[in-house]
């Protein structure tokens, strides 16, 4: 499930920790990055990695936004919705992309290609409204903006 | 120490008092949800809002997260606060079921009473209620999640309080959920408190569900039997039956939780196979004439061979009532006994111990709470004494260091160092691990009386005693067997145990054996000369509630009340004699004479099943002399005519600690157990908390719980005989041969195989002084089919 390399590099960090709980984010990240969601594998993995009762890692993993514990679509797409994006017209962005993708919040495109969530803050108020496709965080959304960025991802050959 | 106004009046608390404490103590209550005083303050449900109108603090806050301070002037009737606390309570039933009528909580939830009284009525939302699908927790808790308001109290209870970590909290905002990751069993031997300590109906009493509301119950101060601490209960019971147990506060044992084994151990009360009439030679009679009928043997019997062909076996699973009346009926008649050891071993340790305790030495389970060092020898208390694992708990909290010396794998819910050893190991052991309580100031002493001896239980009450003498608050605290073996080792005159008695009657001195109370068929070491002894005998006559096969197989059979419809005084292991009231007026329960349908439609003036007696009534009468006429009587009737119990003339809500008043005496010698030899393994059994006890035994839902039989061994000895975890061997020893699952365990000590009781290993040996070795090639791994 976890490249051995990553598995001794995230072992090893546990080790060094004063509390292995610590790390609890990153090795449930790991499990991530390598099947694309967190598995009940790999949640019972990282639990035993971490020497934490398995529901401990599922109650992190379950308030977490970024820890998906359903396959998701090749592209994860978080529209904030916390208070300044609120104000700033979040929701009416949130209801341009669905009807945009033709899905609701929580769902996948049927080709796959996209999932929706909210996130209740990116940290990106200075620059609301914000949204986070994968990693990377994008600001002063309009709906042309969003038009843009999507087709940016749209013409990408799937992986 | 802070003073403060609430309401107009003045209160001074100490340093740290919260607020909503503080107002408890002028007997103002504020409405919580969160707060519980086992538990803290987290300050998660809102609804304890007060008005601070003065001081250090301003408006509107959580009276739970403030501490007191001088020049508060705090107001709960402010409509700033009572209005919050109404919105609080409007926004928590947002999503909560209007449903009371169907809930099982409904009369007896917090929720219910604060919405009531709290002022909101009228539903204003016409949004959609959240729903969440429910799990299965096992046999004695059921979930319902759709009630749930959010206070965490169960998720603390269960992981800070109680040590274990089975049950969480996953999900965010709106989704928060209560529970396993996967339906399942509750692994805490503590989870029935959930049901208690839940403020509304997300946790209810599995087994006792829509058995009736809390205003249907007679509800009694009970006190637990299910083990030697004494907890508090409260018994409620409905139709002449018992239904359902809960946790009852009490300032020095207890406090406010008792275990599972306590809660749901009672079925065996009113369970279809409890005896309810007589027996005389298999015929049913009635219990009055089964006691004439005994009376009358036994009486010929006396008369032919004398006093002395008379045995009278009790058992400390009996009041103190029946013991005492036990030793009064052998001193008026002459006959042998009463015999309360079932081994001498056993009665050996308990009895140290009983001499060793003293009112300056004895701790409660409240003052181990607050212990900075605890060293266990030889006690499980997980499985001997389950709360006292949460009191133990509860020093660790707060950075007590805890030591276990004891060969059984432990699983205790908080870390401890684990000194793995064999009994012959032990007194060394101990010896050295004592220098660790040297830099503690509150050091407490935890010593078992099930598989240590009468020499381990003095070097414990000596430890004690040293540690007193350099200037340190020490206190010894003992378990024993059973709820009242404190109090048969303060009536023992005799310290003689079965065996004794199954001599003479091998010898035909003792010709006709009286029992009471007894579980002497699973705890006697050699069942088949007792089942010969028993032969041998012309008169067999046993007392008990419960069917045993020495019930069953007694030539004239008494059925006696339980605790529930007699009552009676259990002196607990640190000598604390507790007054139990009886729950309900006896007799066969309703659902019974009904045969299950709807009460029957005739009627008398008498209760059906009501003639039988109390065993320490039987115990009078078998010498033809009338019993005291009530309780009262019967408890002075005591005082008078024994010195020890004098005390109880003061007992109190805590009850009356009795003490033997005997001087600790140093052992001679100390005996040092013999040593195990080589290629042998020591076969140790051992008590475990579901499924071990003779009573909580026939609780259908604990057996649920009581696991696969199994044996424990040390990961060394197993690599050396070629076993692996989850095989199945095969013991055999003294003509036996047993067939059990091996668990492997690291700590525990080498050369010892625990095999805990188990309700399906009807073989049960309890060394009887001697300890039980098996050769290691009679140890066989068997090939899985």
């Amino acid at each position: 499930m976890l490249a051995e390399q990553i598995r001794a590099e995230l072992e090893k960090q546990i080790a060094a920790a004063d509390h292995p709980q610590e790390l609890a984010v990153d090795v449930m990240l790991a499990f991530q990055e390598a099947a694309g969601y967190l598995s009940d594998t790999a949640l019972e993995a990282a639990a035993a990695m971490l020497k934490m009762h398995p529901v401990e890692i599922e109650e992190i993993a379950t308030f977490y936004t970024f820890i998906y514990r359903e396959p998701v679509g090749q592209n994860v797409i978080h529209i904030c919705d916390s208070v300044i994006c609120w104000l700033d017209g979040s929701e009416s962005l949130m209801d341009y992309i669905c009807r945009k993708l033709g899905i609701a919040p929580g769902q996948t495109t049927p080709d796959g290609g996209f999932t929706l969530l909210p996130a209740c803050c990116l940290g990106y108020c200075d620059r609301s409204p914000a949204m986070m496709i994968n990693r990377k965080v994008y600001g002063h959304l309009s709906r042309e903006r969003i038009d843009d960025i999507l087709a940016r991802f749209e013409h990408e050959e799937p992986a | 120490m802070p003073k403060l106004i609430i309401d107009n009046r003045e209160i001074e608390v100490p340093e740290g008092t919260k607020v909503i404490k503080a107002a408890e103590k002028l007997g103002i209550y504020i409405p919580r949800f969160c707060f519980h005083h086992a538990l803290g303050a987290v300050g998660a449900c809102r609804v304890c809002a007060v008005k601070f109108q003065e001081g250090p603090v301003d408006g509107v806050q959580m009276s739970c997260m403030i501490d007191a301070q001088d020049g508060m002037k705090v107001s709960t009737a402010d409509p700033e606060a009572a209005d919050f606390r109404r919105s609080v309570i409007e926004w928590l039933m947002l999503n909560h079921p209007h449903d009371c009528p169907v809930c099982d909580e409904g009369g007896h939830c917090l929720l219910q009473d604060l919405t009531v009284a709290g002022g909101h009525g009228i539903r204003r939302s016409k949004g959609r209620k959240r729903t969440y699908t429910d799990q299965y927790l096992g046999p004695l808790v059921y979930h319902e999640m759709n009630r749930c308001i959010q206070c965490y109290r169960c998720v603390r209870f269960y992981r800070e309080y109680s040590g274990y970590s089975d049950l969480g909290v996953t999900g965010i905002a709106g989704r928060v959920y209560f529970g396993r990751l996967r339906e399942g069993i509750l692994e805490s031997p503590f989870a029935g408190n959930l049901i208690d300590i839940c403020p509304t109906g997300v946790y209810t009493d599995r087994p006792s569900r829509y058995t009736g509301r809390r205003w249907d119950f007679e509800r009694t101060p009970g006190v637990c039997i299910h083990c030697s601490l004494g907890c508090r209960t409260t018994v409620s019971a409905r139709y002449r039956q018992v239904v359902r147990v809960e946790g009852r506060f009490s300032q020095q044992v207890n406090r406010d939780f008792i275990c599972d084994r306590g809660r749901y151990g009672f079925y065996y009360a009113d369970r279809p196979g409890r005896p309810r009439n007589g027996r005389i030679n298999g015929q049913t009679v009635s219990a009055q004439q089964a006691v004439e009928e005994a009376r009358d043997r036994l009486q010929r019997i006396t008369q032919e061979h004398g006093p002395e062909a008379v045995g009278i076996i009790g058992s400390a699973r009996s009041s103190l009532q029946t013991l005492s009346a036990l030793v009064h009926l052998c001193h008026t008649t002459g006959w042998q006994g009463p015999v309360f050891r079932n081994t001498w071993i056993a009665g050996a340790a308990a009895d140290a111990a009983v001499r060793a305790l003293s009112p300056e030495n004895a701790f409660s389970m409240r003052e181990i709470e607050t212990a900075d060092a605890i060293l266990a020898v030889g006690a499980d208390p997980v499985n001997e004494a389950p709360m006292l694992a949460l009191a133990m708990r509860q020093a660790q909290r707060t950075g007590a260091e805890i030591i276990a010396i004891d060969p059984r794998p432990l699983d205790w819910p908080f870390d401890f160092a684990h000194l793995a050893c064999r009994a012959e190991e032990m007194e060394e052991t101990l010896a050295s691990a004592a220098e660790r309580l040297s830099a503690s100031r509150r050091p407490v002493v935890i010593c078992g009386t099930e598989i240590t001896d009468d020499g381990i239980v003095m070097q414990a009450a000596d430890l004690v005693a040293g540690l007193r003498g350099s200037d340190k608050r020490a206190g010894l605290f003992c378990t024993m067997p059973q709820a009242n073996s404190f109090g048969a080792a303060l009536l023992d005159e005799s310290n003689a145990c079965a065996a004794d008695l199954a001599d003479r009657i091998e010898t035909g001195q003792i010709r006709a054996l009286a029992v009471f109370e007894s579980d002497l068929w699973h705890v006697f070491p050699d069942r088949s000369r007792l089942s010969t002894a028993l032969e041998k005998l012309d008169l067999l006559v046993s007392v008990d509630f419960l069917d045993t096969p020495l019930f069953e197989n007694a030539d004239i059979g008494i059925p006696s009340l339980t605790v529930f419809e007699a009552g009676g005084i259990y002196v607990n292991q640190e000598g604390r004699a507790q007054q139990v009231r009886p729950a309900h007026t006896g007799g066969l329960p309703i659902a019974a004479a009904g045969l299950g349908d709807h009460p029957p439609r005739s009627f008398s003036p008498d209760v059906p099943g009501r003639d039988m007696p109390a065993a320490w009534a039987a115990a009078f009468s078998l010498s033809g002399q009338a019993p005291p006429e009530t309780d009262a009587q019967m408890t002075a009737w005591m005082r008078d005519n024994f010195a020890v119990l004098a005390d109880l003339a003061h007992m109190e809500a805590d009850g009356v600690r009795l003490f033997a008043g005997r001087k600790v005496s140093i052992p001679d010698e100390a005996q040092i157990p013999e040593k195990k030899p080589d290629q042998f393994l020591e076969l140790l059994p051992a008590p475990t908390i579901f499924g071990g006890e003779p009573m909580s035994g026939h609780s259908q839902c604990l057996r649920e719980l009581a696991g696969l039989p199994a044996v424990w061994m040390a990961r060394a000895d197993a690599d050396r005989l070629g076993i692996a975890d989850d095989d199945r061997v095969s013991l055999g020893f003294e003509n036996i041969e047993v067939t059990l699952n091996v668990r492997i365990s690291d700590p525990m000590a080498q050369g010892v195989l625990v095999v805990y009781r188990h309700p399906d290993i009807d073989w049960q040996p309890a060394p009887d002084g001697k300890r039980i070795f098996i050769s290691e090639d009679q140890i066989r791994r068997i090939e899985k089919a």
